[in-house]
């Protein structure tokens, strides 16, 4: 417990004005420098050329999917995050070039380490880990990403996804 | 072939420095196993002869001409030096792997052998890393179905036979052949028509790249997916050891697994396609009670209620692959409370229970003469019909047949038929006694029941008088799994069954003998499927397949051999006995509330002799050691 009797001694008033002057002269100074901050989420900082973000699935310019199934992803993913089922295309029901599809394609989000070896994996270049990063949602269940939601949109159809 | 009788001279040879003994005869491939060295093959398979096609399996010999000799045709010789690893033998293999590669479409991501590919293994192990082959590749059209259930993809054919050499020497059905010659040819099947052989199946495991797969499960897995099992084909009375494979609680294929007691690694088309019954999203996995959903405990006492009473008017009819522990179950059942019920086994046969010296599948090997009687064997039992032309045409046994019909045995062309009439088996058979080809023993004598036109009692008697006068032994061919457990439990006898007659039915599996008798006024179904034959009842109690049910079977030969399930069942699905036992505790019958099915096995060692191998289920088996050596590359 202090004594309330024992006052400091009385100090200079100009050294206070000095102290005043120093930290006043860190903020001029730092006003005069460059912004860094970015207003997320009204503005958004450049991500790398090749940053490992959310996952798409690609298509051949004539709209079939790229990806044929054989599921090394799944077999290169460290944290077992995708699933593939495959099945056999038909003349009817062509999806894909050559004999094998992916029927059911699924990435479990929550799971995913954005290591991108299935990327490296994939002998078709079929999935890509685009520039999205922003992939919070409400429920469990909205992470695990159908091949719908994977999928890119048909060139055919619509305008290819340009990362910046 | 070394002889069976052991008295054979050895060899001592050297395979990279490794001195190995072997008895006199065995090829390099098959030394070098022994001191777990790996020479890589495609055309050599130890169930074939040798061919010496692929030369794949390049090794340097010496003393020997300088040159890479093929380790599958080379037999041992004593003081033999073999260098697999020497640098000739280590290019040499190489170059025929490259060689190999030319035409191979390299396709692996989408192939179903991908993963499991000796190509694709030698390649890493033995092949250069990079490839130097630029010029276009042989194309076909692909993939090419040759029967409902098999593909051929011919650019990834590396044309090493076996499938062919399988078609030739082991089924005899010759179905496949090469067209045209050289680096032009090809795998086709004769005259372009499908396969319809029942052992079809096994070339895709013969296959060692993609070109033959299944189009039963094409696409379904990779190799790394699945879970394995060894287990017991559920489809006839042979009990053929079967590899199960599962991936998310789906059962994806089966494959054979060598037992050489009993199938030497060959399974028939039924038990290698004919499992997608336990996958149907349609199956029945909630009891009911008159078409609505119930709970066990209200669908056991609907059952209770209707079979109160019946007595000897109790039908049982029991499916084909019902398990020892449920047969014992049943029998405790039939003591007590059900006691005069009447039971019938689906798809069986109504030969008697055997006798006491019944001849084994693995004694057919070293038999003389082969006497099938009243049995298509290719139909009622396919491996051993695989043995069966195994010593006749590799071992040197004499064939004789008895039936009225021509056969697939007929394909042998010594091989003697005595068409009796349909009926008239018995007769023959007492005839054979001084037959010529039966002079030399041991003769081994399989019997059938005609598929229900002989009278089983008769040709008993007459094949054991053929046995002792010919000093052979002699094997009843049973048709329903489980059939020899049925007749050990004494739930059936030598008589054909039959429910007509019966007020209240249980119907485990399939109704036998083909359906629901029209006199039953109440009935139970207790099956995977709801089936046409069953009609509607009044009670249905979903069932397990073989693949995830728990116990065991009793083959023909009397072999009593262990299920791994390899799907789990999930609740309310609940297995055999467990259902049994909760209906014999519910009828107030003593000893039946178990704790386990080890409990349960004990108990029915205990109650019947022929059931005593149940008390020591098998210890796990050890995980093979992988056969991998040392960077061969160049």
């Amino acid at each position: 417990m202090t004594d309330e009797t024992e006052r400091p001694a009385r100090r200079n008033p100009l050294q206070d004005v000095a102290a005043l002057a120093q930290g006043l002269r860190t903020t001029l100074a730092e006003v005069m420098r460059p912004v860094v901050t970015t207003q997320y989420p009204e503005e958004k900082s450049p991500r790398a050329e090749r940053y490992r973000g959310r996952h798409y699935l690609r298509r051949y310019d004539n709209g079939l999917e790229r990806c044929i199934g054989c599921e090394l992803c799944a077999a290169a993913c460290p944290v077992g995050c995708i699933l593939v089922i495959a099945a056999e295309n038909t003349e009817d029901h062509r999806v894909s070039p050559g004999e094998r599809y992916a029927k059911v394609y699924e990435i479990n989000m929550l799971r995913c380490i954005f290591c991108g070896y299935c990327e490296e994996a994939c002998p078709v270049q079929a999935i890509v880990l685009g520039p999205e990063y922003e992939l919070s949602d409400v429920s469990r269940e909205r992470f695990i990403y159908t091949k719908d939601m994977l999928l890119e949109p048909n060139p055919a159809q619509q305008e290819p996804i340009v990362v910046r | 072939m070394p002889e069976p009788n052991g008295a054979v001279p050895t060899v001592t040879l050297t395979i990279d420095g490794h001195q190995v003994t072997v008895p006199r005869g065995t090829l390099i491939v098959e030394a070098a196993k022994r001191v777990r060295i790996e020479i890589p093959v495609f055309c050599y398979h130890h169930k074939m002869d040798p061919v010496g096609a692929c030369r794949m399996c390049l090794v340097e010999i010496s003393p020997g001409p300088p040159r890479p000799q093929t380790a599958c045709t080379t037999p041992v010789a004593e003081g033999m030096v073999v260098r697999t690893n020497s640098p000739m033998a280590v290019s040499a293999r190489a170059d025929i792997l490259e060689y190999e590669l030319a035409n191979h479409p390299l396709d692996c991501p989408v192939c179903d052998k991908g993963g499991e590919c000796p190509l694709q293994d030698y390649t890493f192990r033995h092949g250069y890393p990079t490839s130097r082959i630029n010029a276009p590749r042989r194309h076909f059209l692909k993939p090419i179905p040759l029967s409902e259930r098999i593909a051929l993809d011919r650019e990834r054919c590396v044309l090493c036979y076996r499938c062919t050499r399988y078609y030739d020497e082991i089924t005899w059905d010759q179905e496949l052949t090469a067209d045209h010659r050289g680096a032009d040819s090809y795998i086709t099947s004769q005259f372009g028509q499908p396969l319809r052989s029942i052992f079809s199946g096994n070339i895709i495991d013969l296959c060692p790249v993609g070109a033959l797969t299944s189009r039963v499960w094409r696409f379904e897995a990779r190799p790394w997916d699945m879970a394995y099992t060894g287990s017991v084909c559920s489809r006839c009375a042979v009990g053929c050891n079967v590899t199960l494979w599962e991936r998310r609680n789906q059962l994806v294929r089966v494959t054979s697994r060598q037992n050489d007691e009993i199938d030497e690694g060959w399974i028939c088309d039924r038990g290698r396609f004919e499992y997608t019954e336990v996958n149907r999203p349609d199956r029945i996995r909630v009891p009911q009670v008159e078409g609505r959903e119930a709970t066990w405990d209200e669908a056991m006492e609907a059952l209770l209620d209707g079979i109160q009473g019946a007595g000897h008017r109790l039908g049982i009819s029991i499916r084909r692959d019902v398990t020892n522990e449920e047969l014992f179950c049943l029998w405790r059942l039939l003591q007590g409370p059900c006691r005069g019920a009447r039971v019938a086994l689906e798809g069986r046969t109504s030969l008697p229970a055997p006798g006491e010296d019944t001849l084994l599948i693995r004694d057919l090997d070293c038999a003389r003469a082969i006497v099938v009687v009243a049995s298509d064997t290719a139909d009622d039992v396919p491996i051993v019909n695989l043995r069966i032309k195994k010593a006749v045409s590799k071992l040197g046994a004499r064939l004789l047949i008895v039936h009225p019909d021509r056969l697939d045995l007929d394909r042998w062309p010594e091989a003697e038929h005595i068409r009796n009439r349909p009926g008239e088996a018995a007769a023959a058979v007492r005839e054979l006694a001084g037959h010529p080809l039966l002079q030399e023993g041991p003769v081994a004598i399989l019997w059938g029941d005609g598929r229900g036109s002989e009278d089983t009692r008769e040709l008993a008697a007459a094949v054991a008088e053929l046995a002792t006068r010919v000093g052979g032994r002699s094997m009843p061919l049973y048709r329903a799994t489980n059939e020899r457990g049925a007749l050990a439990a004494g739930l059936i006898s030598g008589v054909p069954d039959d429910l007509e007659g019966c007020e209240a039915v249980i119907c485990y599996g399939p109704p036998a003998p083909g359906r629901i008798p029209a006199s039953a006024r109440f009935v139970a179904v207790w099956d995977l499927l709801l089936r046409p034959e069953h009609g509607s009842p009044d009670v249905v109690l979903p069932a397990l397949g073989f693949a995830e049910t728990q116990g065991s079977y009793t083959n023909l030969e009397g072999r009593v051999q262990f299920l791994h399930p390899v799907l789990h069942p999930e609740p309310p699905l609940r297995e055999g006995w467990e259902v049994l036992c909760e209906l014999g505790q519910r009828l107030k019958v003593r000893e039946m509330d178990f704790v386990g099915i080890f409990q349960l096995q004990r108990a029915a060692a205990r109650a019947i002799p022929q059931f005593a191998a149940l008390a020591s289920p098998p210890e796990p088996e050890p995980q093979p050691t992988p056969v991998l050596y040392g960077p061969a590359r160049p």
